[in-house]
């Protein structure tokens, strides 16, 4: 016995001194949304540069939680954070990059982009009111398709999501309904359904269970092949989810430095724009100088090699105008 | 004894560090207690004991919040899962005690008692992607077309099967805490003395009869500890519920629809609540389970501690 | 009176086959998830899964070889911090407080710790050590399943060393040697193999936890060694690659579940074969 306890023994003493010449590392945490692209990011960034940026996708409320607390080097968060909160806890706020949710389906025989819903069916799932599939509210925008007399099972998010936040603002807006019975927020309590555990999470459930509708960010569609839905939008078009969708109503957004950048994209007034679009952002600690200066180095390198990665996984880079926009704030800041 | 060692420094510095680490479980328990406590002081004073634990509003979005979904979920849970586990454990003690040939005894016993050592993120994970499909395909819906056409068993089964619901995680945790009743209940059968069956034997009883008016009648304190242990483990069970409950802060009569206990909740929220009293509710949420499955546990040890007596004597 | 004995024959027969039945589900459920867990491991298993770190999400590749160091460091130092507590503790109860009343509330306390549940552990370690350091840690996670593991191994510590026969140890008293020295000379190597057995048995109890983990070790995408920092654990990244939608990853989690689940029984039936070879117990 004491020569295995002393055969451990030495193994952690090598491992932990191994761990003196242990990489340079910064630990991030929050939305699922962006995952996807942070990963890539952190991944290039570390072939080229060999830091580690570790970021987990935790939900936009552990994201805002853990900054809070200080457990992190930086924060991510699709539901942006207003000045008065920002101040409050002693944080900055920039936007990253820019996605859509969609709402994801699972139909037998029906498949991606055939299902057009306006934001009153959409509601009404959500909510309940519309149970079934062939519901004549819903066979009434889609003539051509064919949907079958079963049970719809909504799947929402369980855990604290800007997903989730960006998802029912657009509810919010645009049905009374929803205004009233259920409101926005980042984990709203949804009337019925499922909930699944970060984008991760709802993009499997939809993806195993018949039946089913959820709403996941773009890629996570995409890289699922989860069938997606066109949606009409505030300029009254049925319009699909894509990259240029994404882009147009990304442009009708005026992101404002002063005020940290707060802003909701959601029912975009362009003509063809994405009805449920997003910015997500950055969270960084005032008081961790030398560490924002690290992370902002990552972003900097991602807002200047980073676009063709992010529009690869159908993320829309932010405008270059925008990106001046976010330097200068750093440079304001002092972490540039 | 004692003077034995307190003559010697040594002795009494090897003594002392034992001591000390001997009381580091008692230093834990009061720690746990005493830091879940006062994390969740915010809650408490906020929402009160009576209101948190009866109330069902799980609202961050209102910062209101209630653990009553929860508890009722916790509850349903394990109750479902010991109805499910507690005969088919007393069977296999039965099995392996009275009626395996001895070849087989303890390979049986054995291979039951492997059950406990599956992690329970692997029975999530197999619950997930294997039983829940089964659940969702075969069983639920045949249930739903038995027993939910009958008139008061039918608000059990409402609701599309998803095999992501009540019910499955129930399953699984049965399977997980069969081995703990089904050895707990052997090492109480094996203790009836061997007189009093045999006797029983030579008046003609069957098997079935000695197990029934002699084993069970006094082993039942022991079977009983043994069935409450099983409890205080399947409150806590966290992964392997995780998985296929579906998060869902609803009080439901239906099996067949998506809960979430406090575990789960814990799993899930924990690292994502975003403000304070979101975070202390979530503290008063495991200090709620903390307490339950202590008194639990504690019962339980209670129930075996006399159980060992009476055999002993 | 011929109808009632037939009778009782009846329900003694009936009796007999529902018990064996249910001998027969317990086992159908073992047979089941392992033979469930082996196909679908080994028919996603690739060397790249030891040698390889995680790929980004959604593309496909990589592997786990942080999250089965990170495992491995984590264990290895709950080890550390858990094992002599725990046989330092068992050896109080079990010889200086020998049928003192304290022994039997320590004893009886760490009978209820051992079931207490570790997701409680994981979010009292997070208030104590993770809030205030400022991140998440390995050691945060060591300590968690350290916690898990003194009350195994300090229940089973003791067991053992009252096995040991008091003659022995009067048999040394006599040659004049101190407490101290019987215990580590005596009644240790009496007992070893017994103690041994325990810390089997409690490091196959952590090996697989996750929920103490969630919240202490938390999780890193990249190979770390720094147990100071976020650190990979092969049951987290199963949790997130489970519940994850891609293929690849369910792939590997299957996978890593399978050299889990290997490494625990294992470790289980080791160390029943230890106690049957040395005291002829089950």
């Amino acid at each position: 016995m004491k020569t295995i306890l002393k055969l451990l023994l030495t193994v952690t003493i090598i491992l932990s001194c191994h761990a003196g010449n242990a990489a340079e590392m910064l630990n991030g945490a929050g939305a699922t949304f962006p995952y996807p692209v942070y990963s890539a990011w952190a991944y290039d960034y570390n072939k080229i540069t060999g830091v580690q940026l570790n970021y987990q996708s935790i939900g936009s409320g552990g994201g805002q939680r853990q900054i809070t607390e200080r457990t992190v080097d930086f924060g991510a968060s699709d539901d942006p954070l207003s000045p008065d909160k920002l101040q409050k806890d002693g944080l900055l706020q920039f936007p990253a990059v820019v996605g859509g949710v969609v709402p994801v389906v699972n139909i037998e025989g029906v498949q991606s982009g055939q299902i057009r819903l306006t934001s009153e069916t959409l509601c009404k799932i959500f909510l309940g009111d519309i149970k079934y599939w062939d519901d004549k509210k819903l066979t009434d925008n889609n003539s051509g398709v064919k949907l079958p007399h079963s049970e719809i099972t909504v799947v929402y998010r369980s855990d604290g999501s800007g997903t989730t936040a960006i998802f029912t603002n657009y509810l919010d807006q645009t049905c009374a309904d929803w205004k009233s019975k259920v409101g926005a927020g980042k984990a709203v309590k949804f009337p019925i359904g499922i909930g699944g555990k970060g984008n991760e999470g709802v993009a499997n459930y939809v993806k195993r269970t018949q039946s089913s509708i959820g709403y996941v960010e773009f890629a996570y569609a995409k890289q699922n092949k989860l069938a997606h839905v066109q949606l009409r939008n505030a300029a009254g078009t049925f319009v699909e989810p894509g990259f240029e969708s994404f882009e147009d109503a990304a442009e009708t957004g005026d992101f404002d430095p002063k005020k940290d950048f707060y802003l909701w994209l959601a029912n975009a007034p362009g003509k063809n724009s994405w009805p449920i679009a997003g910015a997500t952002f950055i969270l960084l600690a005032k008081d961790k100088k030398d560490v924002n200066m690290r992370v902002v180095k990552f972003f900097e390198w991602a807002f200047k090699n980073g676009d063709n990665k992010a529009k690869e996984l159908i993320y829309v880079p932010l405008p270059a105008s925008l990106k001046e926009k976010v330097r200068g704030y750093w440079k304001e800041k002092g972490i540039y | 004894m004692a003077s034995l060692y307190k003559k010697n420094p040594v002795d009494l510095l090897f003594s002392s560090i034992t001591a000390i680490a001997s009381f580091s479980v008692i230093v834990f328990i009061v720690g746990i207690f005493y830091v879940l406590l006062s994390e969740s002081l915010p809650a408490i004073s906020r929402f009160g004991v009576l209101n948190f634990i009866t109330s069902t509003d799980w609202n961050p979005v209102r910062e209101s919040f209630g653990a009553a979904t929860n508890i009722y979920g916790t509850f349903i849970t394990t109750t479902l899962s010991l109805l499910i586990a507690v005969p088919v454990a007393v069977g296999i003690a039965i099995f392996v005690t009275e009626i395996a040939p001895n070849f087989l005894k303890g390979p049986i016993g054995g291979a039951i008692e492997l059950l406990a050592a599956i992690p329970s993120i692997i029975y999530g994970m197999w619950g997930f992607f294997t039983l829940s499909p089964i659940m969702s395909t075969y069983i639920e819906p045949a249930l739903k077309n038995s027993l939910g056409k009958l008139p008061v068993l039918e608000i059990l089964f409402r609701g599309t099967p998803m095999g992501i619901d009540l019910l499955t995680a129930s399953i699984i945790l049965s399977i997980m805490i069969i081995p703990f009743t089904a050895s707990i209940s052997r090492d109480a059968f094996n203790l009836t003395p061997a007189v009093v069956k045999e006797s029983a034997y030579a008046l003609g009883a069957t098997r079935w009869e000695v197990v029934k008016n002699i084993v069970i009648p006094y082993s039942k304190l022991g079977v009983f500890g043994g069935v409450v242990l099983s409890l205080g483990r399947a409150l806590g069970e966290t992964m392997a519920v995780a998985f296929v409950l579906g998060n869902n802060h609803r009080i439901t009569t239906s099996l067949l629809d998506a809960a979430a206990t406090i575990t789960v909740t814990l799993a899930n929220e924990f690292t994502e609540a975003d403000t304070d009293i979101y975070l202390s509710s979530l503290f008063y949420l495991a200090l709620v389970l903390f307490v339950m499955s202590f008194v639990t546990l504690a019962i339980a040890k209670f129930f075996l501690l006399r159980a060992e007596r009476k055999y002993s004597r | 009176m011929i109808e009632t004995r037939t009778k009782r024959k009846i329900e003694n027969i009936i009796a007999l086959i529902l018990c064996t039945l249910a001998a027969l589900i317990g086992l159908f459920w073992l047979v089941f998830i392992l033979a469930d867990i082996v196909v679908h491991g080994i028919g996603a298993f690739k060397l790249s899964l030891l040698l390889e770190d995680p790929a980004p999400p959604g593309v496909e590749g990589g592997g786990l070889r942080n999250a089965f160091v990170g495992q491995l460091m984590i264990t290895a130092c709950a080890i550390l911090i858990g094992v002599p507590l725990g046989v330092l503790g068992g050896t109080f109860l079990a010889e200086y407080a020998r049928g003192r009343k304290i022994a039997r509330f320590i004893s009886i306390l760490s009978d209820i710790m051992v079931s207490v549940p570790s997701i409680v552990i994981g979010t009292f370690i997070y208030a104590i050590l993770v809030r205030p350091l400022g991140h998440f840690s390995g050691w945060a996670g060591a300590v968690a399943l350290s916690i898990i593991m003194i009350p195994v191994v300090l229940r089973t510590t003791e067991d053992m060393l009252t096995l040991v026969p008091w003659t022995l140890r009067e048999a040394a008293f006599a040659l004049g040697a101190p407490y101290y020295k019987v215990i580590i000379q005596v009644v240790y190597r009496g007992a070893a193999a017994g103690i041994f057995t325990g810390i089997l048995l409690s490091i196959a109890r952590v090996a697989g936890e996750t929920a103490p983990l969630l919240f202490t070790s938390f999780n890193n995408s990249f190979f770390s060694v720094d147990m100071n920092r976020p650190i990979a654990s092969l049951t987290v990244s199963i949790f997130q690659y489970a519940m994850g939608p891609y293929d690849s990853w369910h792939a590997q989690a299957w996978a890593a579940s399978l050299v889990v689940m290997i490494f625990i029984l294992f470790i289980t039936i080791l160390g029943r074969v230890i106690l049957k070879w040395r005291y002829g117990k089950r």
